[in-house]
This record gives C-alpha cells, sequence and structure tokens, in this order.
C-alpha cells in the first residue's frame, strides 16, 4: 500500500483550474535593517481544504512565517495572500481569556466577528459539543486540564469562521495520550469543517500522522528544503508503519539540515 | 475498515462517523481523568479558619495587657489598662462624640476615595496607553507615592483656609497616585498573548481595550485600589490632627487632638483603637469579599488551587 510519494525539492503544484487558499511568494523576513535573515525566498501555495503540516528544528522561522500570514508581522519581501480574507489562529497555549467561562469565551469571538447576542449562546453550545465540551460550558479556564483548554480555544478559533485555521505547535505541551486523542479530535473537525489549516509542528511523527503535505524548513535563514505529499486514504495512525516509515525519512532529511549548522 | 485489519485489530482507532461515539467516550474519560473537582470550603468553615485566629490573638493580648496592670500597677495616667481605654470609649459613645467622629471621617474618606478613583482610573489608563505622557509623568508620579501626603498639608491651608477642601486635597495626593500606579501596572501585566489574541479575533483598539486589557488587568487595579484606600484613610488622619477648626468637622483626627489636649491617654488610645477598628471593617467587608470573588474567579485565590 503506497501511502505517501516523495517529491524531493518539487516545485509546489497546483491543478490548474482551482484558487489557492493561500499564496506565499518569494516571501522574506528579516527583523531590523541589520538582523539576520529569518525567512528567505519562500514560495508555497496551499490549496483549499488542505491539511499542511509545516516542519522545521527550533529557530528555522517557521512560527514567524505563520505570524505573517495571520497578519500579526509584515514580511519584508514577497507578498502573502490568503485568498479568504483572514485567517483563525491556534497558539501553543491555550490563551483563554482566564476571568471568562469556556462558553463565554467561544461567545466573545462571535461577539468580535459580529453575531447577533441571541445567537452567540446557541452557537457556542454547538461549537464546544464539536469538540466534545458541551458539558464544560460553564466552566473556567483554571478548571479545565491542558488538554480541554486546547480544544476551547480549538473551538474559540472555529467561532471565527475563517476558511483558513492556522495552528502554532497547538499540542506541544501537552502529554502524548491527550496529543494522540486531540489529532484525532482536530482530524475529524477539519474532515467535518473543510477547513484549510496550516499546522506548525516540530514533531516529525505528529505532521506524519496528520498532514496531506508536510513542508520541511531549514533553519537561519528559514528556507523550504523539502516536501512530502501523502496520499489521503483516511485515518492514519501515530503508530502505524506507513507513518512510521514517513517519520523516518523526514527525520533523516530534518537532521541533515540541522547538521548544516555546526561550526 | 480497512482489509487489512490484521494490525488495528484489537485496538482499532475510530475510522468512520460510527465510531465517533467511541472517540467521545474515550474523550470524556481522560477528561474526567485529568480534571479534580474543586473542593471548596464551607461558609462556617471558611469563617472558623479565617475569623477565629486573629480575634483569639486580639482577646490574648487583651487579657495579657489587663494582667499587666494588675501585678505591675502602673500610673494609670500613663499606661491605662484596657478596663480604663473602655470604658473611656463608653463616655465618648454616651455624649454622642464617637458616633459623630466616625461618621464624619468615614463619610470624608469615602467620597474622598471615589472623587481619587474618579481621577485615579483615567490619568492610569491615559498612562498606559500613551508612551510619552508616562516617560514625562510616570517618575513624577511614583515619586508622589513616596512623598508623605501630610506634607501637603502647610500648603493646603494656605490655599484654602480651614476647610473641607483641604483635608480632601491631603487625601487626592495621598490617593490619586496609588490608584493610577496600580492601574499601570496591571495593565502592564496583561499577558501579550491575550492582546495577540483579541487582535486575531478582529477586536477593534477600542474592543480590546474594553473587553480584553482591562478586565485582564484588573487583579493589578484592584490591589491599587486597596492601596489606595489606606492612603486616604492615613492622610485623612493627618489631616484631621493637625487641621482643627474652622469650617472643619469634628473626625476621628480631632477627636484624637483633643485628647492629646486633655492629656487623657486611655481616650487616645481608645480613640486609636477605633481608627483601626474602622480600617478593618472596611477591609473586611469592602475589598475582602471582592477580591476573594475576583481572584477565585481566574483560580489565582489561594482555596482554589487544584
Amino acid at each position: 500500500m503506497q501511502t505517501f510519494t516523495d517529491t524531493p525539492q518539487a516545485p509546489t503544484t497546483q491543478p490548474l483550474g482551482v484558487t489557492p487558499a493561500i499564496r506565499i511568494d518569494s516571501l522574506g523576513k528579516r527583523f531590523g535593517p541589520t538582523g539576520p535573515v529569518v525567512l528567505d525566498n519562500i514560495t508555497l501555495t496551499v490549496a483549499p481544504g488542505e491539511f499542511l503540516c509545516l516542519l522545521g528544528a527550533s529557530g528555522c522561522g517557521k512560527s514567524t512565517l505563520l505570524t505573517i500570514i495571520a497578519g500579526l508581522e509584515h514580511p519584508t519581501e514577497g507578498t502573502v495572500t490568503v485568498t479568504s480574507g483572514s485567517a483563525a489562529v491556534m497558539f501553543q497555549e491555550s490563551a483563554l481569556f482566564p476571568w471568562l467561562t469556556a462558553g463565554r469565551n467561544v461567545e466573545l469571538a462571535l461577539k468580535l466577528r459580529g453575531v447577533p447576542r441571541s445567537q452567540r449562546r446557541a452557537q457556542a453550545l454547538e461549537l464546544l459539543d464539536l469538540v466534545n465540551l458541551a458539558d464544560a460550558a460553564q466552566k473556567r479556564p483554571h478548571e479545565l486540564s491542558g488538554g480541554m483548554r486546547q480544544r476551547v480555544a480549538l473551538a474559540r478559533a472555529l467561532a471565527q469562521d475563517r476558511k483558513v485555521l492556522l495552528m502554532d505547535e497547538p499540542f506541544a505541551a501537552l502529554d502524548a495520550i491527550t496529543r494522540d486523542l486531540l489529532h484525532e479530535e482536530l482530524e475529524r473537525v477539519w474532515r467535518e469543517t473543510g477547513r484549510t489549516i496550516i499546522f506548525v509542528t516540530h514533531n516529525v511523527r505528529e505532521a506524519a500522522r496528520l498532514g496531506q503535505r508536510v513542508v520541511l524548513m531549514s533553519s537561519r535563514p528559514g528556507r523550504i528544503a523539502n516536501e512530502w505529499r501523502i496520499d489521503d486514504t483516511g485515518t492514519r495512525r501515530i503508530e502505524s508503519p506507513e507513518v512510521s516509515r514517513l517519520a523516518i525519512e523526514i527525520t533523516d532529511q530534518l537532521r541533515e539540515e540541522i547538521r548544516r549548522n555546526a561550526a | 475498515m480497512l482489509p487489512d485489519t490484521k494490525l488495528h485489530s484489537s485496538s482499532a482507532a475510530p475510522r468512520s462517523v460510527g465510531d465517533h461515539d467511541e472517540l467521545r467516550r474515550l474523550e470524556s474519560g481522560l477528561d474526567a481523568l485529568q480534571t479534580v473537582p474543586l473542593t471548596e470550603k464551607g461558609r462556617w468553615r471558611r469563617f472558623l479558619g479565617g475569623v477565629l485566629p486573629p480575634v483569639l490573638l486580639v482577646v490574648a493580648l487583651i487579657v495579657a495587657w489587663q494582667f499587666y496592670t494588675v501585678i505591675a500597677q502602673p500610673r494609670p495616667d500613663l499606661a491605662p489598662g484596657p478596663v480604663n481605654v473602655a470604658g473611656s470609649l463608653v463616655e465618648q459613645w454616651n455624649d454622642g462624640r464617637l458616633q459623630q467622629a466616625v461618621l464624619t471621617s468615614l463619610s470624608r474618606g469615602g467620597a474622598g476615595f471615589l472623587i481619587a478613583v474618579a481621577i485615579g482610573t483615567p490619568l492610569g489608563l491615559l498612562l498606559a496607553e500613551w508612551r510619552l505622557l508616562r516617560r514625562a509623568l510616570g517618575p513624577l508620579l511614583s515619586g508622589l507615592q513616596v512623598l508623605p501626603s501630610v506634607a501637603w498639608v502647610p500648603a493646603a491651608i494656605i490655599w484654602f483656609g480651614l476647610t473641607d477642601a483641604t483635608v480632601y486635597f491631603v487625601v487626592l495626593m495621598g490617593a490619586v497616585p496609588s490608584i493610577a500606579n496600580g492601574l499601570v501596572s496591571g495593565i502592564d501585566q496583561v499577558p501579550p498573548q491575550l492582546r495577540k489574541v483579541g487582535t486575531v479575533l478582529g477586536a477593534s483598539r477600542i474592543e480590546l481595550a474594553t473587553l480584553v486589557v482591562l478586565p485582564a488587568a484588573l487583579p493589578g487595579y484592584f490591589s491599587g485600589l486597596k492601596q489606595g484606600w489606606a492612603f486616604a484613610w492615613r492622610s485623612l488622619m493627618a489631616a484631621e490632627i493637625i487641621v482643627v477648626g474652622g469650617s472643619i468637622g469634628f473626625g476621628l483626627g480631632t477627636m484624637l487632638q483633643q485628647s492629646r489636649e486633655l492629656a487623657d491617654l486611655s481616650a487616645v488610645l481608645a480613640t486609636i483603637l477605633v481608627i483601626l477598628a474602622v480600617g478593618i471593617l472596611v477591609e473586611l467587608t469592602a475589598f475582602a469579599p471582592l477580591e476573594r470573588r475576583l481572584l477565585r474567579r481566574r483560580g489565582l485565590a489561594p482555596g482554589a488551587r487544584r
């Protein structure tokens, strides 16, 4: 069973006639005029509904790239186009508002989107139910476990109703059992809602488990080193041989990229 | 299910919509394992734990004091015992001076504090959001916080004469810097992540301030308010002791000063105890419950730790 195809140094080819959800064109970023180049000549197109994992070692600029796509930072060179306008973002820390209940956190996102007050509560409950947390709507963030908080954050990000969802290592701080479950949860939500997802991670297996495409970045400056497309044949388990095989291959190249930084 | 079920037969991952319930149950199970229900102490237990120890200590101190006066027999005009002090209190109560003094001081302190909040809050907001103003005025305000506000009394008497305005001026100079600085530090301590989330969620500048920054800064602002009240109350007492006569009414500070002039030490001690008691009562009835509620809702109160 061939589950993935290796396409070394392949240009990102999209089927003709489909408008990409995100187009990044020869993007560069440096902080300050004399600072080091963080991102160099990044060109990437993401198809609507695609699940893309952005993988790289620390300091490769993957999080910076994400904040640029989110519009929180501006590129030094090149352009980023998010076709649907703007994107929802989820961070490593859930960053829930501690003075609001889980339900109110989601409702606030709805309010800022302009949903009328009368519909907010019902919609918030619906979104919380999507991440299996309808019973926890009245709980405050400090009463929830780390995994539950991230699911509330996911519900809040979905409340923005944007076509694109950017995720910055959202499960990095969770224990392995919880993370494994949230992978399933996220995949299910992705299949149900048809969002375009860019998922930043430094966890190779996580990328191989989740992505339809894995993009590997090199460090200093951050460039796209390679990418792998994975045929979507339904849910893969993180323990499965195909994920392991792909993870080994990606890890080998990741290590190669890291070795280049040795003095 | 996929045909090659050999690998997955024992514990297959949910692969279809039908297995969604399986995932839900798994998730609910993990949630139950990972959350420990908070056990809130009962009202009675809280009362026993929070009120009893200080009350017992006060009773013990009074008993020790009484023992000292009985055993050592010091001169009653230099070291009056608890009984003498209680006698003075009753006397002050009976001729109505005590009630009048407490009422005057408390209403003055309360009004002064509210005015200070009304001035300090917008000032703090301006300082927190307007960098240039902060660089210019920030150090001055911190300096004013250190300057004892009694130092303003002579100037205030010259400006406003022996009127209530003098007292209020001194109270404001004591309380406003604390309140403004409390709000500034509260806003400074708002985690940048929360602002970022607010921006990502599409909040405008005003929405970001009212829906994210201000609620997040509330604990810092609240401790500023508490300190502001303490400074207002202290400044008020100092001003009342120094500024006597004119159209200034009869407050606790005035009562203290009068007792001193009469060399009535037990009346002096009685007044000091009343001033202390009013301070503690305001803290216990107004600030402590609000603060407890505020912090507990955010999981910051000591009783709500997991």
